[in-house]
Order: C-alpha cells, then sequence, then structure tokens
C-alpha cells in the first residue's frame, strides 16, 4: 500500500486520465505544428527558426511519448497492483511533474531563443528528466520487487496479493 | 530451416542492394588528398562556416544564399552552370574550345595559353576544369595545370544571363588587340586574396618573379568563398569558449560585447568599413617582404584591426605627393589610370571601399552615430523581419531593408528627404527626386555594366569637364548639353559653371561621351541608354544611332552593353548582333538597324541641334563623324 494509503486502482485511473488526456493535448500540438508546416509559417519554418521548431518537435515528442507512459503504468497498475510500492505517491507525482516539465521546457524553450540556443524555459528540461528518471526507477524498483515476490510460495511470508 | 529460406533471401537482397549502392557511389576524395587544386585547411584558429551553422543559423542561412559563398567554388555538377556535355565553344581565344563531362568531372581541350606563339597556332591541350570563379552575373573557369596545385584560366568566360560564352577579354572593358594574362598560378596569386577566406598562397617567391615551373606551389585556403570569418576573424576561441551553456547564455542575457569574436556592426564605422575594405578596395603589398610573408603565412589583415597597417592603399584625392603613391605609379601606370578618374575618385566596381571614404559622410563626419559606414546601407545577414526571399535581397546588393530609397539618406537627413522635391527641384516621386541619383550615379563601371558611384558627391560639371567623368544630371538628361546643366545648377545651387568649349555648350552630353569618351565613359553612357529613368528623362526617339555606332566601338565591352540598350528601345528586342563577331559582321549587323531607323518617323521626332539633327529631321553626318574623330583612343583596361 502506498504511504498515502491510497488503493492502487486510485492512482491506476489517475495515470490513464492524466495519460489520455496528455496524448490529446500532445497530439493537437502535433496537429498544429502540422498545420504551421502546411501553410508555410514563417515563424516556424523560416531557418531563423530553426530553434524553435526543433524546441517544439521535442515538446510534441516528449509529450506525446510521456502520454503513453502513463497510460502504460496505469494498465500496470490495473494487471499488477503489486508494484505499489511504497513510494508509488512519490512515483506517481514524479511521473506527472516530468509530463509538466519536460514537455513544457521544449515548447518554453522554442517560444523565445537566442539563435541556436532555446529560450530560459530549456532549464525545465533538465529538473523534468530529473523528475522521469527518478519515476522510472520507482517503477524499475518496484517491478523487481514484484518478480522476488512471484519466486516467493504463498504463505510463507512473502508479499500478499492483494485483490 | 525451409521456413528460413525467405527471410534469407530478404537478408541477402538487403545486402546485395547496400553493397551496389556503396559500390557504384561517385567516390568522394577527401580534402587533403586532393593534389591537383587549392584545398580548404583549417588553420590558424580558422575553423569554417560548419562550426557556426549550429549556433547561428539565420545567420548562416542568409549567408548560405548570398554571393559571397558563391564566389569561389569547386567544379562539380551543382556549381558548373555552364553546358560542358560534349560542346563545342567557339567565342574564345584560340581555335574553338571543346567541353566535356566525365562522370563528375569537367574537362576542357584547348590553346595552351602558356605556350609561345599566336594563339591559334599554340599546341592544344586537355585540361580538367577544377575550381570556379563567380555565380552571379559570369562564370571563370580554372583548370588544373598539373604544377602542384597552380590553377589557369579558360580562355573563355561562361556569362550566365546570357547562357553564352565570350573570350576572356570580351568580358572586361579591355584595348582591343591586347592579350589578356593567362599565367599559371594567377588565381593563386592574384584571385585568392579576395575571394576565399584566409588565403595563403605558398609560393617560394613572389608571383612573377620566377617561373612558376621553378616554385612549389602549395595553395591552401580556409574556406572558398567570403565566409563567416572573413569579417567576423578566426572563430576558433570563439567556439571553444561558447560550448559552455553558461558562457553563452551570459552572453544572450548581457549586453558585453564579446572579446573571442568581432561583430562587424560593433567596430567603430572606420574599422568595420576596414572589414568590407580587406576586399572592396584597390590595395598592393607594400613590399616583396610583405608578400613573401602573406604567402607563407597568409594575409595579415583581421576584421577590428587597422586595415592600412597591413597594405598599401592608393587613394590618390589624398596621396598626390606621396613618394608611395608615386613608386606605385612606376610600378604600374596602368592600373592607377584603370582604377580611378583623372581627379582620383574610383572608377571601377569593387572597390567600393576607397568611394567610401572619399565621402563627405564619412571623412567629414565627426559623430560615429552619423558617420556613413557600408553598414548604413547594406547588411551581410538579412534581417528576421525582412519579408523578402534571400535570393532577392541578394540579388539587390544586400541592401537592408528600405535602404535602397531615401530613407537611406534620411538617417542623417531627415529634413532634406522630407521635403526632397524643394531640395531637388523634381517632382517628388521621380527618379530626380532620389538620392541615390544626384548624389551616387552611375559612374563605376564593372561587370559589363555601370555600378553606382560609391563617393557621395554633388551634380557638377566642372567635375566633368575636368575629369570626363559623367555627371548625374545628364546621366539623366543624356539630351541635354554640359551648358544646360551648368545653367540650372547654377541657378538651383548658386554652383558657378566652368568655361565650356563650343561642342559642350551646343552638343547634348551624352553624344559627347559615347562620340568621343574614353572607353570607359562610352560604356557607361551606352548603359545610360538603356537606363529606363534615363530614357523617360531624355526620350528613346534619338538613342538608335548613337546605340548603332557603339556596336562597333572598338572596345568588345561597350559594344556588349550597347547591343544590351538597344534592345531596351521600342521595337528593337528581337535585334541579332554579336559582339564578338567580326567586324564585317558587326557593320553588316548595325546597317540595318541604322537604315530602319532613318525610314522610320522616329528619326524626324526630334529636330534638336543638340542632338545633330538639323531642322529637316536629318543627321547632321559630318558634325558626327567630326566629333567621332576626336574619340579618346588611349588603351583603357579598366581594373574591376
Amino acid at each position: 500500500m502506498p504511504a498515502d494509503g491510497r488503493h492502487p486502482l486510485g492512482y491506476a485511473r489517475r495515470h490513464l486520465r492524466f495519460g489520455w488526456w496528455s496524448l490529446l493535448v500532445f497530439l493537437t500540438l502535433g496537429f498544429v505544428l502540422e498545420l504551421l508546416h502546411g501553410f508555410k509559417v514563417g515563424m516556424y519554418l523560416d531557418a531563423s527558426n530553426e530553434t524553435r521548431r526543433l524546441m517544439w518537435r521535442l515538446a510534441h515528442a516528449h509529450g506525446g511519448l510521456l502520454g503513453l507512459v502513463h497510460v502504460a503504468f496505469g494498465l500496470c497498475l490495473r494487471v499488477a497492483p503489486e508494484l505499489a510500492s511504497r513510494r508509488l505517491s512519490a512515483t506517481s507525482a514524479c511521473l506527472v511533474g516530468a509530463s509538466f516539465l519536460l514537455p513544457g521546457g521544449f515548447f518554453l524553450g522554442g517560444v523565445a531563443f537566442y539563435g541556436g540556443d532555446p529560450g530560459l524555459g530549456i532549464l525545465l528540461v533538465p529538473a523534468g528528466a530529473a523528475l522521469l528518471a527518478t519515476a522510472i526507477y520507482g517503477i524499475a524498483r518496484a517491478s523487481a520487487a514484484l518478480e522476488a515476490m512471484d519466486r516467493t510460495p504463498a504463505g510463507q511470508g512473502g508479499g500478499k496479493r492483494r485483490r | 530451416m525451409r521456413q528460413l529460406l525467405p527471410i534469407g533471401a530478404i537478408v541477402a537482397a538487403a545486402v546485395a542492394l547496400g553493397a551496389a549502392a556503396v559500390l557504384t557511389r561517385e567516390p568522394v576524395t577527401p580534402e587533403d588528398r586532393v593534389a591537383n587544386r587549392p584545398i580548404q585547411v583549417s588553420t590558424d584558429g580558422f575553423v569554417s562556416s560548419a562550426a557556426c551553422k549550429a549556433c547561428h543559423p539565420s545567420q548562416y542561412d542568409t549567408w548560405y544564399g548570398s554571393y559571397h559563398r558563391t564566389m569561389t567554388q569547386v567544379a562539380t555538377p551543382e556549381t558548373v552552370l555552364a553546358d560542358f556535355d560534349g560542346v563545342q565553344v567557339d567565342d574564345v581565344h584560340g581555335e574553338p574550345m571543346r567541353l566535356e563531362r566525365r562522370g563528375n568531372e569537367f574537362w576542357a581541350e584547348f590553346n595552351d595559353p602558356g605556350a609561345a606563339g599566336p594563339e591559334s597556332e599554340r599546341p592544344r591541350i586537355t585540361r580538367q576544369v577544377v575550381m570556379i570563379t563567380g555565380s552571379h552575373h559570369q562564370q571563370i573557369y580554372w583548370y588544373a595545370t598539373g604544377h602542384d596545385r597552380a590553377l589557369n584560366v579558360l580562355p573563355g568566360v561562361y556569362l550566365i544571363a546570357d547562357d553564352r560564352w565570350a573570350p576572356r577579354s570580351a568580358v572586361v572593358l579591355h584595348p582591343p588587340n591586347q592579350s589578356v594574362s593567362t599565367v599559371d598560378g594567377h588565381w593563386n596569386a592574384v584571385c585568392l586574396a579576395c575571394h576565399t577566406t584566409f588565403p595563403r598562397t605558398r609560393f617560394d617567391t613572389p608571383f612573377l618573379s620566377e617561373a612558376i615551373a621553378e616554385q612549389s606551389v602549395d595553395t591552401t585556403t580556409a574556406e572558398f568563398g567570403i565566409a563567416c570569418e572573413a569579417c567576423h576573424g578566426p572563430g576558433d576561441e570563439h567556439v571553444r569558449k561558447h560550448r559552455n551553456p553558461l558562457r553563452r547564455y551570459g552572453g544572450h542575457l548581457g549586453d558585453r560585447p564579446d572579446p573571442t569574436i568581432v561583430l562587424p556592426t560593433r567596430l567603430d564605422p572606420q574599422r568595420s568599413s576596414q572589414v568590407c575594405g580587406q576586399c572592396h578596395s584597390v590595395w598592393e603589398f607594400r613590399d616583396a617582404a610583405a608578400e613573401r610573408q602573406a604567402n607563407a603565412r597568409g594575409f595579415p589583415y583581421r576584421p577590428g584591426g587597422e586595415l592600412r597597417d597591413t597594405r598599401f592603399m592608393p587613394q590618390p584625392t589624398e596621396q598626390r605627393r606621396s613618394p608611395e603613391l608615386a613608386a606605385f605609379v612606376a610600378r604600374d601606370p596602368a592600373f592607377v589610370t584603370g582604377s580611378f578618374w583623372p581627379d582620383g575618385m574610383i572608377r571601377v566596381s569593387g572597390r567600393e571601399y576607397n568611394g567610401l571614404i572619399d565621402s563627405p559622410c564619412f571623412k567629414h563626419a565627426d559623430d560615429p552615430q552619423r558617420t556613413l559606414s557600408c553598414f548604413a546601407c547594406h547588411t551581410m545577414h538579412k534581417a528576421p523581419d525582412d519579408p523578402r526571399p534571400v535570393a532577392e535581397w541578394a540579388d539587390t546588393h544586400q541592401v537592408a531593408r528600405g535602404m535602397d530609397g531615401n530613407a537611406a539618406c534620411a538617417q542623417c537627413h531627415p529634413a532634406v528627404a522630407d521635403d526632397a522635391a524643394a531640395h531637388t527641384r523634381h517632382a517628388p516621386d521621380s527618379a530626380g527626386s532620389t538620392c541615390y541619383n544626384c548624389h551616387m550615379p552611375y559612374t563605376s563601371y564593372g561587370l559589363l555594366k555601370a555600378i553606382r558611384s560609391h563617393t557621395v558627391s554633388s551634380p557638377s560639371v566642372a567635375e566633368t569637364v575636368a575629369a570626363g567623368r559623367p555627371n548625374a544630371c545628364n546621366l539623366c538628361h543624356l539630351d541635354r548639353t554640359l551648358a544646360w546643366t551648368g545653367a540650372a545648377l547654377e541657378d538651383w545651387y548658386d554652383l558657378p559653371t566652368p568655361r565650356l568649349t563650343e561642342d559642350e555648350r551646343t552638343v547634348a552630353a551624352g553624344l559627347l561621351w559615347a562620340m568621343r569618351g574614353d572607353a570607359g565613359e562610352r560604356a557607361l553612357t551606352a548603359w545610360a541608354l538603356g537606363w529606363a529613368p534615363a530614357q523617360a528623362a531624355s526620350g528613346t526617339s534619338w538613342m538608335v544611332p548613337h546605340l548603332a555606332e557603339l556596336l562597333n566601338d572598338p572596345y568588345e565591352a561597350v559594344r556588349y552593353i550597347a547591343y544590351r540598350s538597344l534592345r531596351t528601345l521600342p521595337g528593337y528586342a528581337g535585334v541579332d548582333y554579336d559582339y564578338v563577331a567580326s567586324r564585317e559582321a558587326r557593320v553588316a549587323a548595325a546597317l540595318p538597324i541604322l537604315r530602319a531607323w532613318q525610314n522610320s518617323a522616329l528619326s524626324r521626332r526630334r529636330r534638336e541641334p543638340e542632338l545633330l539633327v538639323d531642322a529637316d529631321g536629318r543627321m547632321r553626318i559630318d558634325e558626327f563623324r567630326r566629333i567621332l574623330h576626336q574619340r579618346d583612343n588611349r588603351p583603357l583596361f579598366l581594373r574591376e
């Protein structure tokens, strides 16, 4: 059970919801970027805006992929609630935080920029990357514990399956 | 096992395809292994434009689209504009030249320019074309001589807009019957100085002091063409230090100048203009030792430095009595007459810095904010908010947005620009109220056309009389006399009219320049006869016989320009004429033009004695011939 006592299914719902909405937002961003291409908008396509183009593409890609990570994590929690370690609340918060900071940092870095260098919004990206790494580490550790539980015979002091 | 067969077949097919792609690919020779031409080498702190692109994409992009970049290129299928596919070119020095493609290589067979004897009797040689000069108006092709990295030039030049070849002597204003210089190593010693970035000739001795065959030629350059570091200085330290993101963002967020790179626009007007002046000026090595040093170690000038410390820059208007100029003239008298008007004003294109520093807006300015510099009107990187395509910006001499009109001068002279008509006495929207047309008239020559003078000056009949240089008023009002112009300038601006000869008082200035001027004046006049503002101001009905006469000028360049102007006249767009054809052929082409005009109503439209037409509408042939006999036939080679 997570430290905050919240049920893993609650987290599963939270990440599924977050993931699908996140996908909607960042796929919409992708659609907007395609429109900018379609109408040959200079503020996105001109050579002088190459940095903006790169940053916004990165925001689109990271946001979309992180949305999928949320969906996958939510499904995992439903299928294997044992993944819910004591640090689930922290892991969940880190994943959500990374999903704001990583694509948000890239997007802001492309709003105002300095030649080949992105704007100061890019400073959010390393923070987001750290949160994402922390979240993935937490999930990886929990999945390792899950494996250990599978090897322990039921009723011998191993992990108790929660249904 | 049998199930794996299809997968194996697919893998084998993929490997075979990949191998075929690799094996049939045109091999790319690494630059350091090229032996038959000058090579690009990163040395002495120069790192090439490739290192600038990642951080300065906008600047890189606009530079990439400029003609500075393509000033010098390696000959490749992408860069060669002329057709080399089994073509025979007749319009060259010597016997016809044969051109051939061998894969991605370009080869030419022609008479050896280095051999003795008449051009057409020299032995035939076949050489690979390896380098190109130019990409805007002309392409000059350089072949590998076979001696180290020394290059020499093909006997013909490709004129891009005309899609035709012409003999080398016919693309410059060059005296007829004089051969043009074609010496092995010419590119290495002369052209590379201004057509590449950080060049090193690397001859053993100064050019022409010893036979090229007797010395080694290991020419290198940091980059072909005029690249980033030509204007910003070597970039190695800048690139190294700016790998640190904290330093970069410190620069973005602050306004402190970066000591690791030169930004010409942040230099004072003198030094910033010198960055351009390192190439756009007349200059010479101070002595053989300086040339030897530059040959070995590269040119000593770096952007931000004092240009005159590194070379001798002739400026006759200031140095008339200087021993250095006297020595320069003694070494090569024709160089000064071929570069400057008799009063010392520069008269050839590509030397705009000499014009700038003679301008009152530069030399009399005491406020850096109000001192004319190259960057007052031009920009080397198209501004992000400039809506013009890069190609259009490059085609219009990289003039900054809005600086192609009176706004350029209004930066310092707003009151005059606000009420231009009061100053110019011309209609506000007319060509006569354009600052450039009166103060930077087309009195420089280059690239088979007239170029604006970059010495800001005021129209003056006295200067025309003294130096022969066409004045701004009569470059538009070609059909008016110098006396007419003098009276207007006296009336409007209290400028005294100098003493004029009978012809100057009674014959249109345009006719006098076209008939009795030197070859440079004739070329400028031929160009002005096709210039839309001049045609609007002067009318065109009287121009045909004078342009027809210029079609038989002794100078090929004058004939070329006259033909181009003739085709701008109504009804003459389709005239067939070849400016490098024999005299007989040219006369045969010009005569029908003249006769058709004489028989048309056009010839009787202007019955004015200053146009040498009598009251009955007949040309005064005797007067025409009399003035033509006064033509300045002194040989003139304009060193554009």
